[in-house]
């Protein structure tokens, strides 16, 4: 079984971000946490099915260092082959994304794509929906654990409420995960610069296509949320904070 | 990993710690553990460690988590009649191990993984560390506009960022502020000094810290760093010189009893009875017990009153040694915090104020005031608020 696994990078929101009218500018970049735990769970199903497992940072001109770490991360943690995507020029449209990604997959007999379920600064989300509509092949998403059994691939789906179903599907396919079935593994510095150094990453240029369709018209700063502390002893407190909530009509 | 691996790493790891090769010498007397704060809640006490490594079977070590139930109080390293470095060498190594795995508690691993990043364990922007200078009334200065002083003060993660602490770093200041003393702060470019991530075991990363650090350390001109953090000073004082740093490295207490006669001119008088609490990088490993209680002792008004765990005896607040991170961790093994033992123990006393001299002592032992109902009754001060509070009565 040969598994994908994409790993995207997203603005690093610890750090503030320049917004301007028609732009936001981040400081730097980091990956995005729900591709990472895809990528945990293509490395997990290796180490329960010995799966070959590829991992596609994908990047662009304006953040192309900053997915090293994230690529590092996967070959430290025992992804087989690394592959670094530079698309031509940023985009928040996902769909271009899947447009140009599902060409770029569409000759490499993978049998599962696995994606993060979200990003936090895409327009539509849903890369992986997406991309599995460009390639024809099916789609789920909202996954938390990928098993084979009998060869086939069964997968246990959030359904919201606590409630967890199990699905069959046929390969390939595309499945998008929420988390992965256990917490990240944590590599230790050296690690993670050994495999960096190591690492054999094969680039790749891709040109996405342009979808007309959806314009910015301006970005915002959201205003800065008001925060009042409560001080006192616990009678004190519990007085204010009474009286706070009877202000804003919550008791 | 397999356990010929994990032994083999293990060895190779201590094997550069000093003195380690004493681990031979474990006579398996059981002083570590009869010492330990966690003994009675750990399956594998220090000795029991020593003894499942010669066994070969360290990895059940790894899986009961005994490894993580240590603070790093140094009690064991000191009393063990071998002198076995078991704090900064035989425990930290194990950690390593449990890091080479991949899965060590979550809470820490978060916070190893955000100093990588950011350079502090918060999760915060680096360009907002010396955010504090803002909240101040006073001119602090920074080197890199002064270019030389006398003192650098390194504010350290906790010191710079944490809510409360930030208010030891903003007190220390000001004493020095009125005092005079020409002194400047890294801002922004100060780092992690990378204490707690070398007793967590996190070697590597400890390495690129310190690197980092006397790079920065070297651009400025300045004769000696002072800091309030504990474990800042016990690294800058005995780790960073290994890597070739060698520079005078004050603690704010041994700071506050040097400028102790120019204090008493300024101090007013105070209406507290105190106590004082040796913190484990002050006291038990640097041996500085005096000088913080020569300073209390001189404030007008103060009245001093001993714990009966005190010195090297002292009992730890359980925030070393990555104790900060490891709190859900270690309340899933024990029933009583060691933080809380020892505030019921000040508030035994007849202690109003409960003094320290290490960052990461106050939101520990504030933390065990509410737990232990005694919020209102005693207070947690470190010892240069106490200070700026004589001089400002
Ligand atoms: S105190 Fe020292 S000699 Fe005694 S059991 Fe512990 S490590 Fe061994
Ligand atoms: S350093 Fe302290 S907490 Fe750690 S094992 Fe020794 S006595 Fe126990």
């Amino acid at each position: 079984m040969r598994i994908c696994a994409v790993l995207r990078l997203v603005p690093d929101l610890v750090e503030e971000l320049e917004v301007e009218e028609n732009e936001v500018i981040p400081f730097r970049y980091m990956p995005n946490e729900r591709d990472e735990h895809a990528v945990e769970e293509a490395l997990i199903l290796k180490e329960k099915t010995g799966a070959e497992v590829e991992v596609l940072g994908i990047a662009d001109p304006d953040n192309e260092a900053d997915i090293d770490e994230g690529l590092g991360m996967a070959a430290a943690k025992g992804a087989d082959k690394l592959y670094k995507v530079i698309l031509d020029r940023p985009s928040y449209k996902r769909a271009e994304l899947a447009k140009a990604l599902a060409e770029f997959l569409s000759d490499k007999n993978y049998d599962l794509i696995l994606t993060g379920i979200q990003a936090i600064d895409s327009f539509a989300g849903n890369l992986g929906g997406m991309l599995a509509k460009n390639l024809g092949i099916p789609y789920i998403g909202g996954v938390v654990e990928v098993n084979i059994s009998d060869g086939e691939v069964v997968v246990k789906k959030e359904l919201g409420g606590g409630l967890l179903a199990e699905y069959r599907l046929s390969t390939p396919a595309v499945v998008s995960i929420v988390s992965a079935e256990r917490p990240l593994k944590f590599v230790p510095f050296t690690k993670l610069r050994q495999a960096m150094k190591k690492a054999e990453i094969e680039e790749v240029e891709l040109e996405l296509p342009e979808f007309e369709g959806i314009e910015v018209v301006r970005y915002e700063v959201p205003p800065e949320p008001e925060i009042t502390l409560i001080e006192g002893d616990v009678e004190e407190v519990a007085d204010k904070l009474i009286e706070a909530l009877k202000e804003i009509s919550v008791l | 990993m397999d356990v010929e691996e994990m032994l083999e790493t293990y060895f190779e790891r201590i094997g550069e710690i000093p003195n380690s090769d004493r681990f031979i010498q474990c006579i398996q007397c059981g002083t570590c553990g009869g010492s330990c704060p966690y003994g009675m809640g750990t399956l594998f006490t220090p000795r029991r460690m020593i003894l499942a490594v010669r066994a070969g079977i360290v990895d059940e070590v790894l899986s009961s988590g005994a490894q993580w139930l240590c603070t790093s109080c140094f009690t064991c390293s000191l009393r063990c009649p071998s002198q076995i470095p078991i704090t900064d060498a035989i425990i930290p190594a194990l950690r390593e191990l449990s890091l080479l795995e991949g899965n060590p508690p979550e809470e820490l691993a978060a916070a190893l993984m955000n100093i990588a990043r950011y350079g502090n364990s918060f999760r915060e922007s680096p360009r907002k560390r010396d955010k504090w200078i803002k909240e101040v009334d006073f001119e602090v200065p920074l080197i890199s506009k002064k270019k030389k002083a006398e003192y650098l003060f390194v504010t350290e993660c906790f010191g710079a960022y944490h809510r409360r602490c930030k208010e030891i770093t903003k007190a220390f200041a000001k004493v020095m502020h009125i005092l005079g003393v020409d002194f400047a702060i890294l801002g922004n470019e100060e780092r992690c000094i990378g204490d707690l991530v070398r007793l967590c075991g996190e070697f590597g990363l400890f390495e690129d810290l310190v690197e980092k650090n006397i790079r920065v350390f070297e651009k400025y001109e300045f004769d000696k760093i002072v800091t309030h953090d504990a474990h800042a000073y016990n690294a800058l004082l005995r780790e960073y010189p290994k890597f070739g740093f060698e520079k005078e490295v004050v603690h704010h207490t041994q700071f506050l009893y040097n400028e102790l006669e120019k204090l008493k001119e300024l101090f007013g008088k105070l209406d507290y009875t105190v106590t004082y609490h040796d913190s484990c990088y002050v006291g038990r490993r640097n041996g500085i017990y005096e000088e913080p209680r020569e300073v209390l002792k001189a404030i007008p008004g103060v009245k001093f009153v001993e714990m009966r765990r005190i010195k090297e005896n002292a009992l730890c607040c359980g925030g070393g040694g990555g104790g900060v991170w490891l709190d859900s961790f270690i309340k899933e093994h024990i029933k009583e915090r060691p933080a809380e033992s020892r505030v019921k123990e000040a508030a035994s006393v007849g202690a109003e104020v409960l003094v320290t001299a290490c960052t990461l002592d106050v939101p520990m032992f504030e933390d065990a005031l509410k737990v232990t109902g005694l919020e209102g009754q005693l207070e947690v001060k470190d010892i240069s608020e106490i200070v700026l509070e004589a001089i400002e009565s």
